[in-house]
């Protein structure tokens, strides 16, 4: 019913988020901002991803193992489940190796598994519910799949734009569709589509100008993007394309998070991505587009 | 030989059963639902190979605009791979014919396709963003008016003909033009800048374009299609190489089992031919020891039964079930040990190496000859043979022999001329003469001479005629002396009837002819004298009586003969006196003494006995004799009397009219004396259930011990009594002041109230204590004691254990109350009282859920009475039964009228008392009174006090139990006034509680009220207990209340108690408006 009903746009409608793991999600839920999982017990998943205000804490951190490779902007955990791999340089192909790597990985929380599955397993009613859920007591295994299974219950449904695609007419304003019809004539739309509107391709920062000689400053091995993970020539200054869903909320932008703003973002990308200069009023017009993608869950303040 | 042939039979099945098994295992090898899952997954592969390969080539044609489809299918590939590649899921690693090697490169082609899927994906973006870009571009250059437009435009033409049909030749021309516009920018024209974007853009757009089909090609290339043919073909004809191996096994599988199940026939027919021959030969020798008169057994050399003929079985019966073949000799032996006695046999047929023979004696008195011998194979052959006939001849013979040897009487033995052929023993006592002195003499130099001629004649004539003779003779003894004897003279004939001996019993009755003199005259004194002889047996029973025992006891020899003399027993006498008796008695072979005996009229009559144990002279107790005589004269002694008159017999403290008689000596003393006196009037608390629970001897017990407390608690001057039951008085004849008696009262309070060691249990009790004083409250014995009654009664209405001072006003009340019961009375028939309705509401809507009914009475004079006043009164005197039975009607009656109305969920609560239960209100009368007005069982909630749980009788808890049984609630009224236990709450079925007025009051201002109200909603909560508070009288009160979560609420401040007929009325008035607005309609 739905899908015959949707507007044909590469941009396609966010789905519910499936039940089928509402109990490991609420168990996810409690671990997300359970500090047991850092090495100092002072940070949980939930001190970077802020939930109420965008999934995100707006700051770049250190990335990867060591801290000497730079910093990357902190990516929203919201709809991140419908992103093809995770972190900026795809380097965890799964939410679950993420959490591992967010738990393990000095940058992050810090800590190491035998611990953090020590510290859960002092708490006698966090057992009993793991025993409810996944017939055993924490293992990482079952809190990886737990905290995954309710990241992936961090969708955003029902934007504007999604009702619009589903028929509703009235659901985004002429500026606003003038928005999305630059959107697609600019060429944004070939590399932001898909129902998470980016995260299903990677890109190369840089295809139509040196985006990094413009910037300034030192190239760090964050700068290189997937070429860490693989070592292909090929993959240099490779990143994922990343989600524009949340986007209006969620400055600054690009993985070093060098742009405060979103109208100088629209604008760095179409110099750099697409070769073109564009006028304020297509900007402005842009970012109009961008406000209707915003969708709804519990835990974000509309 | 033989053995090690079969040795070699079992070596052979062995073997062959462990092929089979070996095989049956091989054939299981081919695991289906692996080979299936295989199938399966690699269909599914291959599906998802064929989705990608149609969304790239989608991507690259620009036909898919968004790329989430080609993500799905990645995610989907995922974990297949794993899987194919898992070595735990017996798949990868489990073969050897290259399968693996297929699987891997398999794999690496799709991995590396996946990789190019990523980088097409770019590309074609990239692409996708020229096109669409560049006629923007050339527009714009053409608007601008430069000349080089016409260049340009054609120049794109190429290009979209490029990307629609690739050719080397147009790409090389599209190269060259491009590197014409580049010189003509050179040139630094008006149109540079914009002309460079638009060759810049077209460059990269051709550049992509054959990167794009580069990467396609390369991604058409990769011959994944083929390593999945060859992994197919691998797979396939690894399944049917297993497939084939399992067929062949199978094929050898069943060759196998063929073979094995011929042999198994041949061992089984060789079997039955040797069976058949053993029984053959078993059944000849069966029938051989069937045939012996012997009972015959025989074990081989493991102890075993090999066989035993029938007799065998008849000699022991109770081996009937065990005697089966194979069974322990040891078992026998268990069970027959027990049923008989072994005796050796005497002689040479004794013990030897290979047999034994002994005796055995059976309980039934059977003798058998055992012998037990040993056979050539070291087993056991048993023979017995029945001996029981020629063992009874023998014993009779010897018994015979004996009573000779030993008899009382002297016999003698003289064949038939006369001369002696025997004497016993006794006969040589009797005469003095030793046998062999008087062996073959004739017995007449025994005559003493005494005999007459004409008796001895006598005596040869009977005997000769064949007949026994009886007579006296009169006989010398050797030493000289002359003694009596009475003799029994037979003839003694042989088989063949003829006489061939004499034989003479005789007897000396010398001894006997002077105890005959004796006796006469001790039974002229036995039966003459003037007190009771009874002499007794030595099992104790009555053998005879003379005349004065029937005189003095009235009982006729005859109906005391053979009876146990505790007929006489008076019962005044405890167990340890004759005990006492028996052990002086038996001991000193003597008792003297009074006892207490019961005539036959049943009169009591002491008795100054003497008894006297008679012993034979091995000094065993013949029998007793008693003599006694009656002193009853003696005994009627005025002091015992007037002892047992004045003085309880329990505890020994004066009674009632003792107490009575020193009082009245008191009240004159202290008159003349000026002094003040007290009584104080105890009575214990919660005795009645001491007696109840623990049974009346404990209740004497305890009364004992009461005694004894309250004793250390006064002077010597005073006097305790026990007044009756439960109630003991103390008179103190000498006080100063009140508070004296105060001092005195508090003691004994706290002396009672101390636990009593009671059964092996802890029991409390306490004391009450109602005190008069003389001269101020009576003047008199009879009102001092009255009025301290009265002061115990209002004390026992105060809480018990404490003391009251009587007063006038005291006495005033006890007639006004007297007067109130009687109108009461007259009140329930004359139809004054009537009920009023106050509502319980929910806290949170403040509807009413259900109104308490309340008792009123409009006194025609008094006015409106207060049920404080009235229902204690009615609990007292039990009006309460009738009163309770006309509330429950008239409400229930009420609220049907009110649900009828519309008010359909609409409740009652009606109070019961602990009284009305103990009155026999039952759930039976409440189902009635609920079936009679139409009313649910649901709807009614009873209150009941805190004071009745705490009785904790089980009575009532079953009663609660029958109540709620019928689906009435039951609730608690003026729940913390009592001793608030959260145990009798647990014991109890109660579904509410109401917490006491008196509690809401001070809310939420008094921190004490605040906490214990938390206290209880907590406490209702955990047991899941309902609450009301009562009493809630303005908006504070009530806004904490529900906030702490307090359900629901009754007072003032939402409705006052009103007449029936007022809360109908604003029933239908809310009814009717429904409006929101309960709460005007609600408070009149």
């Amino acid at each position: 019913m739905l899908g015959a009903e949707v507007r044909l746009e590469p941009i396609r409608p966010i789905p519910e988020a499936a039940t089928l793991e509402a109990r490991a999600a609420a168990l996810g839920e409690r671990l997300f901002a359970d500090p047991r999982l850092s090495r100092d017990g002072r940070m949980s998943c939930a001190s970077c991803h802020d939930l109420a205000r965008h999934g995100a804490d707006g700051r770049t951190h250190p990335s990867g193992t060591e801290v000497t490779q730079g910093s990357v902007k902190t990516p929203t955990v919201y709809n991140s489940g419908l992103s093809f791999v995770q972190g900026w340089n795809g380097r965890a192909p799964t939410l679950e190796a993420m959490v591992g790597l967010a738990v393990t990985s000095p940058a992050f929380m810090g800590s190491s598994w035998s611990k953090v599955i020590q510290g859960l397993r002092s708490d006698a009613k966090l057992n009993a519910d793991f025993d409810a859920v996944f017939d055993e007591a924490p293992t990482p295994e079952t809190v990886t799949a737990a905290i995954a299974a309710f990241e992936r219950s961090l969708v955003t449904p029902n934007s504007r734009f999604d009702r619009w695609l589903a028929g509703e007419d009235e659901a985004i304003d002429e500026a606003e569709l003038d928005g999305y019809r630059l959107f697609k004539s600019y060429g944004c739309v070939s590399c932001h589509q898909g129902a998470n509107v980016g995260g299903n391709m990677y890109g190369r920062m840089g295809l139509m100008g040196d985006y990094f000689a413009d910037r300034g400053g030192e190239i760090t091995p964050a700068d290189l993007g997937r070429f860490t993970i693989t070592g292909l020539d090929e993959d240099r200054h490779l990143f994922k394309v990343p989600s524009l869903r949340l986007a209006v909320r969620n400055p600054p932008y690009f993985h070093d998070g060098s742009t405060e703003t979103l109208a100088e973002a629209i604008r760095v990308m179409a110099r750099y991505q697409l070769g073109r200069s564009i006028s304020d009023e297509h900007v402005a017009a842009i970012e109009r587009f961008l406000t209707t993608l915003v969708g709804e869950h519990p835990r974000l303040t509309p | 030989m033989r053995r090690r042939r079969s040795f070699f039979q079992l070596f052979l099945l062995a073997t062959a059963i462990l092929v089979v098994l070996l095989l049956f295992a091989r054939t299981q090898v081919l695991d289906n639902d692996a080979y299936f899952g295989w199938s399966r997954d690699l269909l599914a592969v291959k599906e998802l190979e064929a989705q990608l390969d149609r969304d790239l080539l989608r991507v690259s044609a620009f036909l898919l605009t968004q790329y989430d489809p080609l993500t799905d299918v990645q995610e989907k590939l995922e974990p297949l791979g794993r899987r194919f590649r898992d070595p735990g899921a017996g798949r990868y690693g489990s073969t050897t014919d290259g399968i693996d090697e297929a699987i891997d490169a398999y794999w690496r082609s799709l991995g590396r396709k996946q990789a190019l899927v990523e980088r097409i994906k770019l590309q074609a973006a990239l692409l996708r963003n020229g096109l669409s870009y560049l006629p923007l571009a050339v527009e714009e250059l053409a608007a601008s008016g430069t000349p080089t437009a016409g260049t340009v435009l054609t120049l794109l033409n190429r290009l979209y003909l490029l990307n629609l049909f690739p050719s080397e030749s147009d790409e090389r021309a599209i190269r060259e033009t491009l590197s014409r516009l580049d010189a003509r920018i050179a040139e630094q024209g008006p149109d540079a800048a914009m002309l460079q974007n638009t060759v810049s853009h077209m460059r990269a757009n051709l550049a992509g374009l054959l990167e794009l089909r580069r990467l396609r090609d390369d991604y058409l290339a990769m011959p994944s299609g083929e390593r999945f043919e060859r992994l197919q073909t691998l797979y396939t004809a690894h399944r049917a190489s297993a497939a084939h191996r399992a067929e062949q096994f199978s094929r050898i599988l069943f060759v196998l089992t063929l073979l094995l199940l011929l042999g198994l026939a041949l061992v089984l027919r060789h079997l039955e031919q040797t069976r058949a021959l053993a029984v053959r030969e078993r059944n000849r020798l069966r029938d051989a020891v069937e045939s012996l008169g012997e009972a015959f057994a025989l074990f081989d050399s493991r102890g075993r039964l090999l066989l035993s003929n029938r007799r065998f079985a008849d000699f022991y019966l109770w081996l009937a079930k065990s005697l089966e073949p194979g069974v322990a000799h040891a078992q026998l032996e268990r069970e027959t040990l027990e049923r008989l006695q072994r005796v050796p046999a005497a002689g040479a047929t004794g013990a030897s190496a290979t047999s034994q023979t002994y005796f055995e004696h059976l309980e039934d008195g059977r003798w058998y000859l055992a012998s037990d011998s040993k056979t050539a194979e070291g087993g056991m052959a048993c023979v017995r043979f029945d001996i029981t006939e020629a063992k009874r001849r023998e014993l009779e013979l010897r018994k015979l022999s004996l009573v000779l040897e030993q008899s009382p009487a002297s016999v003698m033995i003289t064949d038939t001329q006369g001369s002696i052929e025997y004497v016993n023993p006794r006969f040589e006592e009797v005469t003095g003469y030793r046998a062999d002195e008087v062996l073959g003499r004739k017995p007449s130099f025994l005559k003493s001479g005494d005999t007459s001629e004409e008796e001895y004649r006598d005596l040869w004539e009977t005997l000769s005629a064949g007949r026994e003779w009886r007579g006296h003779f009169h006989n010398r003894r050797k030493d000289g002396s002359i003694f009596w004897e009475s003799a029994s003279i037979s003839p003694v004939r042989d088989e063949a009837g003829r006489v061939t001996h004499f034989v003479a019993v005789k007897e000396d009755v010398t001894a006997r002819k002077r105890a005959e003199d004796q006796l006469r005259m001790n039974a002229t004194v036995f039966e003459t004298t003037a007190d009771a002889i009874m002499v007794t047996d030595a099992d104790n029973r009555i053998k005879t009586v003379n005349p004065a025992f029937t005189r003095m006891t009235g009982y006729a020899p005859e109906d005391v003969l053979c009876k146990d003399p505790r007929i006489l027993s008076s019962g005044r006498h405890n167990a340890r006196f004759y005990r006492r008796l028996w052990e002086r008695l038996l001991g000193q072979g003597s008792w003297s003494g009074e006892i207490w005996a019961r005539r036959r009229d049943g009169s009591v009559f002491p008795a100054l006995t003497s008894v006297v144990a008679t012993k034979d002279d091995c000094g065993r107790v013949m029998e007793f004799v008693a003599v006694f005589s009656d002193m009853t004269q003696r005994k009627s002694d005025e002091q015992q009397i007037r002892y047992q008159a004045n003085h309880d017999a329990l505890t020994g403290l004066p009674n009632r009219a003792l107490l009575q008689d020193r009082l009245e000596l008191a009240i004159a003393a202290a008159q003349r004396a000026q002094r003040a006196l007290a009584v104080l009037f105890v009575d214990l608390d919660r005795f009645k259930s001491v007696n109840e629970t623990f049974g009346h001897v404990n209740g004497d017990q305890l009364l004992q011990k009461v005694t004894r407390r309250l004793d250390a608690c006064v002077r010597q001057a005073d006097t305790l009594a026990r007044f009756g039951g439960d109630a003991f008085v103390i008179l103190l004849p000498e006080v100063g002041s009140g508070a004296e008696v105060a001092t005195v009262a508090d003691k004994i309070i706290a002396r009672i109230g101390q636990p009593f060691h009671l059964a092996d249990r802890e029991v409390y009790v306490g004391a009450s204590i109602g005190i008069a004083l003389y001269p101020e409250d009576a003047e008199t014995a009879d009102a001092m004691l009255l009025h301290a009654d009265m002061a115990t009664t209002r004390a026992k209405e105060a809480g018990r254990n404490r003391y009251q001072f009587f007063t006038i006003g005291m006495q005033r009340s006890v007639r006004a109350k007297a007067e109130l019961e009687h109108e009461l009375r007259r009140a329930i028939d004359r139809q004054e009282l009537v009920l009023h309705y106050q509502p319980v509401v929910d806290a949170a809507t403040r509807r009413p859920v259900h109104y308490e009914a309340l008792a009123r009475w409009h006194h025609p004079t008094h006015g409106m009475v207060s049920p404080d006043r009235f229902i204690p009164l009615a609990e007292e005197t039990g009006l309460i039964e009738p009163l309770g039975r006309w509330v429950l009607e008239t409400a229930c009656r009420q609220l049907s009228a009110w649900q009828r109305m519309g008010w359909s969920h609409l409740g009652l609560a009606v109070n019961v008392s602990a009284r009305q239960l103990e009155l026999g209100f039952t759930a039976a009368d409440v189902e009635s009174i609920l079936a009679a007005s139409d009313v649910a069982a649901t709807s009614l909630v009873l209150e009941i006090t805190e004071g009745l749980m705490l009785d904790g009788r089980a009575e009532f808890c079953t009663r609660l139990q029958e109540l709620r049984d019928l689906g009435v609630r039951l609730a608690v009224d003026d729940f913390g006034t009592g001793y608030s236990s959260l145990g009798y709450l647990k014991r109890f079925p109660v579904d509410e509680l109401k917490i006491d007025r008196s509690f809401v009051q001070g809310l939420p201002d008094s921190s004490d009220d605040v906490s214990l109200v938390e206290a209880i909603i907590g406490m209702a909560r955990s047991l899941g207990l309902e609450l009301v508070a009562e009493g809630v009288e303005d908006e504070r009160q009530l806004a904490f209340l529900r906030q702490r979560g307090c359900g629901l609420l009754q007072g003032y401040l939402l409705g006052r108690p009103a007449s029936g007929e007022a809360v109908s009325e604003l029933l239908a008035c809310s009814l009717d408006s429904s409006s929101p607005d309960l709460d005007s309609a609600l408070h009149p």
